[in-house]
């Protein structure tokens, strides 16, 4: 991207919030999510999650789901203080961008994009948890929202995306790819823009700026090597973008890996194959997750789930 | 992993209560030593192996089998035992299309473009622990059927330790369950009837498979298996010690051309056996790669 896409990219970007249609939770909640987790109240959380019973009933679901331990969690008190804030902060974000983008400008399947989303969310954390990376729920976050900038491709460049998905599907080429050819940038410059105009950290506007780059980066934060190595283990194991990606992945071998192994030499430690086969067993409540949040059946709206 | 056999339907119901710590902990031995892993939902198959063989050792509860196969004399031959129930079903063709896929998409035109520069038109394809056959089969109709290969020549070695297991493979008689996912179009160009509602190979399919009975710790006969583009051995080397498993893996490592693939069952994983190999991640699947002349892995001693 040359200096005078970013302008004009920038320049649309400042003006989303008018063409999107956020819950009014959403200026808040960013706000929230520039804070570090022990400065947030909890009782703001439980506000702000009660704020609309919508939502409040998608967070239940969440909360109730065997992915986060099994649990019955009726209110949403219970909720926050079951799952912790740092979660419920990020499911709420979750929820509260998918409302945002109107249903005529989702290019991407919803259900696949929260899918991959959610599944990079989980299989980051969880590589995070096992190489010993400190904090669990900012790996969480990071996951989930790595890929914000295809929202705002999505809601500004609404047709030229649709074109890039086809390509992509037609050539079973990376998004990014077709993204970087046919609009000039890509889903992580938007991202990179978005996160930078909400005040999220540094680390979070790298993740979604760089999580396709990180091999040309000298040093790269292990955030975003995270990330990287979590989207495209996603990737490769069905949580895509809903087309059949051709891959082929040296997991070992990549830039972020080696990257990470001198800080966190217990990467070296992580059979893929088995890591691999723990997240094909979460893939099945991923995607029953995300379809009971984010497209719930009749037959779950009608129990009131 | 996902266990389908025929024993999917004759033990269709849940049988024990999915909560009994018991089985709980025989799941995960079986999970530690092997990588499969029985879901909740699966938990009834490995409870109806566990029956199978306490009845063999006449064993009572499911208490007692786990110290048998923790703490007794015979845990190992037991634990190998336990394992041929779990993973030797009645198996099927064309049952990882993401394997298929991979070498479709990934493989073939990986190793085809290497062989080409070469002037080299010919691809080896090797099945080792190829049991009842339908691995072998699967893979010469997939690859009768690429077009990709037009052109070129290819040969398929068939191989099993157990010599009734590959008369079986060498007379290719199979019933529904194994051709479930043969379609209608390959059944009449590959088969012929046997009578008994039974599908015979056809002399065509049969020619493009050598069927040869190798013994994988045979040293001397593994030496002599040179320039072969991909190796399928699946739930074969759960049943060896890690020595011996090294050392089979290692023969499998010369039997490859450089850039060169190895296929393991899916559970299966090469970590701490291997670190020549390269794990590759497919969609749906994950395979081990021979690294290429002049990579950098490659000229790793």
């Amino acid at each position: 991207m040359n200096e005078q896409q970013a302008t004009a990219l920038e320049a649309q970007i400042a003006k989303i919030e008018s063409i999107w249609t956020a819950p009014p939770i959403l200026v808040p909640l960013i706000e929230m999510m520039r804070l570090p987790l022990d400065d947030i109240c909890l009782e703001k959380v439980v506000e702000m999650v009660s704020h609309d019973a919508g939502i409040a009933a998608q967070c239940l679901r969440f909360a109730n789901s065997p992915l986060f331990g099994r649990r019955s969690v009726e209110t949403v008190r219970a909720a926050v203080l079951a799952l912790g804030i740092g979660r419920i902060r990020s499911l709420l974000f979750g929820v509260c961008m998918h409302r945002t983008i109107p249903k005529a400008k989702w290019v991407l399947d919803p259900s696949a994009f929260w899918r991959h989303s959610l599944g990079c969310a989980l299989v980051t954390q969880r590589m995070a948890h096992g190489v010993g990376y400190p904090d669990l729920e900012k790996a969480y976050l990071a996951g989930l929202i790595h890929d914000i900038g295809f929202l705002v491709n999505s809601v500004l460049y609404t047709l030229k995306l649709q074109e890039c998905l086809k390509h992509s599907a037609t050539n079973g080429c990376p998004l990014h790819v077709s993204e970087q050819e046919i609009l000039g940038f890509t889903h992580a410059d938007s991202g990179r823009l978005l996160c930078r105009r909400w005040g999220l950290s540094e680390e979070l506007v790298e993740v979604a700026g760089c999580h396709h780059q990180v091999e040309s980066l000298s040093t790269a934060d292990p955030l975003v090597c995270l990330v990287h190595l979590g989207d495209l283990l996603c990737r490769v194991r069905n949580l895509g973008y809903g087309y059949n990606e051709v891959l082929a992945v040296a997991l070992a071998e990549d830039t972020a890996w080696k990257h990470l192994v001198p800080a966190y030499p217990a990467l070296a430690e992580v059979d893929l194959v088995r890591f691999t086969l723990d997240i094909d067993g979460s893939m099945d409540q991923i995607a029953a997750l995300v379809d009971s949040v984010f497209a719930p059946s009749q037959q779950a709206v009608a129990k009131g789930i | 992993m996902s266990i389908e056999t025929t024993r999917d339907k004759t033990h269709a119901a849940p049988v024990a209560s999915p909560a009994d710590p018991v089985h709980m902990k025989i799941r995960d031995l079986i999970y530690k030593i092997s990588g499969i892993y029985h879901s909740e939902q699966k938990l009834y198959l490995l409870i109806s192996s566990c029956n199978r063989r306490m009845t063999a050792c006449g064993v009572a509860t499911s208490s007692q089998y786990f110290d048998y196969l923790t703490t007794n004399a015979k845990r190992d031959s037991e634990l190998r035992l336990l394992l041929n129930e779990i993973t030797i079903g009645e198996t099927y063709m064309f049952r990882h299309p993401p394997q298929l896929d991979a070498l479709r998409n990934v493989i073939l035109p990986q190793i085809m473009q290497g062989k080409s520069a070469l002037g080299l038109k010919r691809l080896r394809f090797w099945s080792a622990g190829c049991s009842t056959g339908e691995e072998p089969y699967t893979l010469a109709m997939f690859l009768t059927e690429e077009k990709q290969l037009d052109g070129w020549t290819f040969d398929i070695l068939a191989s099993d330790l157990n010599t009734n297991s590959l008369e079986a493979a060498r007379t290719g008689i199979y019933g529904d369950y194994a051709l479930r996912n043969v379609s209608d179009a390959m059944r009449r160009k590959y088969f012929r009837d046997a009578g008994n509602n039974k599908l015979q190979a056809n002399d065509l399919l049969k020619s493009r498979i050598r069927f040869d009975r190798v013994n994988l710790s045979d040293d001397s006969k593994m030496l002599f298996l040179k320039g072969i583009d991909v190796i399928f051995c699946c739930n074969v080397l759960i049943y060896f010690d890690l020595a011996s498993k090294r050392r089979v893996v290692q023969h499998f490592y010369s039997n490859l051309v450089a850039g060169g693939y190895f296929f393991l069952g899916h559970a299966e994983s090469l970590f701490h056996v291997n670190d020549a190999f390269q794990l590759i991640h497919l969609s749906g699947t994950t395979a081990y790669m021979k690294p290429p002349i002049g990579s950098a892995a490659g000229r790793k001693p």
